[in-house]
């Protein structure tokens, strides 16, 4: 079995670079606090250490020491963010990935067809994938999980031979400091004289494990090129998650905007890796002093646009502002295919499916998501009733021609709009709304119907309890022919539409 | 395909699929560029239908039948497999008439969006930019909107692109010289007064103000039409 590990050095300071990628290229560290102790340096780039930061310094002597430092503040919601963003990195290319702190690890067995001009190329492929997300990753290729790991301590790019003498010559002059994470355990190696793993492998084994233990005869064995930690690979999780936790609340909706595009952006740049598209949004926003404000933001269709994203949250925060200044926002994208439709020999192609998703949510955004979709029928014998559902995006059968003549249409008026009617006894005489003034030339009618009895409390001509109406069909003065009827409970007069 | 070809075809129902969707050299030649309007009068009096991959605009007072045409070409559009589209302002489409053109679409449905009149203009950039709709209705007939030269100008030029029919129902000719073809209707409600009144449906007179071609404009001394909508109800 083959496997790749990525290696991302200083995770969490490359965490926090991503939402500042201005900052990649001047020197930068990361600070936090112990309990109630200043903020030290934890992490640092390699410019802010030729320059002289050191970790455990404060925030003002690493200040002092590098003038142009970019100091960040490390938050649970960047090393959240950013551990997910590098799981993405492995399951761009792999169905299953194990993750172990900075690193990961995927099969890149199956890689080969896709990159028939070696393993270089697909460490190169994975490395420039992780770049594209943030990262400034180390990949290496190798027989097992112990040497891709020791690989990417030694090496920006690797490649372990398959066979195990060729594996074992490629470790033997690596220091042996790679091989182990445990101080000691080095320590008491270099004592012994063997400073690299070619040293220690010749070693007897048993005398190894007699005088280090299980921890010595395991690094012993990975210097032998002999690989036997164990693979334990998880499926990717169900939704994807950005979070930002801001350095002061956010009063306003627009710099609101200017933060959730940014996490939009990283959203949609992850789930472009793995060749999936939004299909939802749900937005946490941790608000000043405290409370959480929860919301959905529903999507006419997936779309990997951040723009139509930004738009429809932006919507959604101006109908339904929160309650309180904004101070973190969190970010829960869901995760969706979009799938290639089979077109018809015989008809004529519609729009390309991902097009038309970027369009229906670019619709949604625009005009609300509820007024975009196909026409509905209704389990109702209300004239005005009418449901939208969703635009089907996949093609299906081809269409039947409608039968008969032409018919006639009714404009309507949702809701109906109520107006003053004058009566004789023939009927309507005149009709006064918003928009019509206007005597009744001939008026037919009326047509008495009711429903929806078995609701029980009576509604408004509007509502959804029961109703009696008596509808007229008027030819006014101004030439059109209007539908309106009278409330049978009320006695009052609505303009439903008129024919067209 | 030849006869003789279509008859190497085993399975007749294919071969009755086929056949349905052959056409004569010569009735292609006459329909490209033009798209059924659903109703043959008005299939004649616009020679062979609205304009494919450019504006056409019907005009009218209210019970003009102006939203019974733009339904016919729909329906027709729908029934040709084509994917449609209605930017219908005020949200005003009617349920039975909904029902009917979605019966028609047992594959690609009407995609319909209700919004405002503000912002019509922009859901019909989006619809007709993103390519593949056959026919796309915006329906303007009660929208107050004044609309620049420009939006028509750009509007235009994305239907040409994607090869859109763009039809624009309107209270009064707004489109000008950017329609390829424009019609102006004059309608006149037609009772039952035998008995007591009963709305029997539109009378409507069809004139061409507009031809696609000045060609067309010369041979045809009459640009006149007449159509029936009847109420089924």
């Amino acid at each position: 079995m083959r496997l790749a590990c990525v290696y991302v050095p200083q995770l969490a300071l490359q965490a926090a670079l991503r939402r500042s990628p201005e900052a990649r290229e001047a020197p930068s560290a990361l600070v936090a606090a112990q309990g109630k102790s200043k903020p030290r340096v934890v992490e640092l780039c390699a410019a802010a250490r030729g320059a002289g930061v050191r970790p455990g310094m404060t925030a003002a002597q690493a200040a002092a020491a590098c003038p142009g430092l970019r100091l960040f503040t490390a938050t649970a919601a960047d090393a959240e963010a950013g551990a997910a963003a590098l799981a993405d990195v492995g399951y761009a290319f792999a169905p299953r990935v194990e993750r172990d702190g900075e690193r990961i690890y995927f099969a890149a067995d199956d890689l080969g067809r896709l990159y028939p001009d070696g393993e270089r190329t697909i460490a190169q492929a994975v490395q420039a994938h992780a770049a594209r997300l943030g990262f400034g990753a180390r990949v290496a290729i190798a027989p097992g999980k112990g040497s891709a790991r020791v690989a990417t301590r030694a090496h920006e790019l690797a490649v372990v031979p398959a066979e195990r003498a060729a594996a074992r010559a490629f470790l033997a002059p690596l220091p042996i400091s790679f091989f182990t994470d445990d101080g000691e355990l080095s320590a008491a190696f270099r004592r012994w004289g063997t400073r690299t793993a070619g040293a220690v492998a010749a070693l007897p084994p048993s005398a190894v494990a007699l005088r280090l233990g299980p921890a010595g005869a395991a690094v012993a064995r990975l210097s032998r090129a002999e690989d036997d930690e164990p693979f334990l690979p998880q499926l990717p999780p169900d939704a994807l998650e950005e979070a930002v936790e801001l350095d002061y609340p956010i009063y306003e909706i627009e710099p609101l905007a200017f933060v959730l595009r940014g996490l939009c952006d990283r959203a949609l740049e992850r789930l472009a890796g793995r060749s999936l598209a939004c299909a939802g949004l749900t937005l946490r926003l941790s608000l000043d002093p405290r409370g959480l404000d929860v919301r959905e933001v529903p999507l006419a269709a997936p779309t990997r646009e951040a723009k139509t994203m930004v738009e429809l949250v932006r919507l959604d925060l101006a109908r339904r502002p929160p309650e309180a200044a904004v101070r973190g926002v969190h970010l829960i994208a869901l995760p969706a295919r979009v799938r290639a439709t089979q077109l018809d020999i015989l008809r004529p192609a519609g729009p390309a499916p991902n097009r038309l998703a970027a369009t229906l949510a670019r619709l949604g955004a625009l005009v609300g998501p509820e007024n975009v979709g196909t026409p509905a029928a209704v389990d109702s014998w209300r004239e005005e009733a009418i449901a939208m559902q969703a635009y089907p995006l996949g093609g299906g059968a081809p269409g039947t021609a409608p039968g008969g003549e032409p018919g006639l249409c009714l404009r309507h008026r949702r809701p109906p709009e109520e107006i003053e009617v004058l009566m004789e006894r023939d009927g309507p005489a005149a009709l006064r709304g918003a928009e019509t003034t206007a005597r009744v030339l001939i008026a037919a009618g009326p047509y008495r119907l009711s429903g929806e009895w078995w609701r029980g409390d009576p509604g408004d001509p509007a509502g959804t309890g029961s109703w009696a109406r008596e509808y007229w069909d008027v030819h006014a003065s101004d030439g059109a022919v209007y539908r309106l009827h009278r409330d049978g409970r009320s006695g009052r007069f609505y303009l439903d539409g008129y024919y067209d | 395909m030849s006869v003789r070809a279509l008859d190497l075809v085993r399975d007749p129902e294919i071969a009755r699929e086929i056949s349905a969707h052959l056409v004569s050299l010569e009735r292609l030649g006459e329909a490209r560029g033009r798209r059924a309007t659903g109703l043959p009068a008005l299939d004649a009096l616009l020679g062979g239908g609205w304009p494919r991959a450019a504006l056409s605009e019907i005009s009218g007072r209210r019970s003009s039948g102006r939203t019974a045409i733009v339904r016919a070409a729909l329906a027709a559009a729908i029934a040709a497999g084509e994917t449609t589209a209605l930017i219908d302002v005020g949200g005003t489409l009617d349920a039975r008439a909904a029902t009917g053109v979605a019966a028609a679409a047992a594959g690609p449905a009407l995609l319909w969006i209700r919004c405002v009149a503000a912002q019509a203009l922009k859901a019909v950039d989006l619809v007709v930019a993103a390519g593949g709709f056959g026919v796309v209705a915006l329906d303007l007939c009660d929208a107050r909107l004044r609309l620049p030269d420009a939006a028509w100008v750009r509007l235009r030029h994305a239907a040409r692109a994607q090869g859109t029919t763009v039809l624009v129902a309107t209270s009064a000719r707004r489109l000008g010289a950017f329609a390829a073809a424009a019609v102006e209707l004059g309608g006149a409600p037609a009772f039952d007064t035998d008995g007591p009144p009963l709305f029997t449906g539109l009378d409507v007179r069809v004139s061409r103000v507009r031809a696609i071609s000045p060609q067309q404009r010369h041979e045809d001394q009459s640009p006149c039409a007449s159509l029936a909508f009847t109420s089924r109800s």
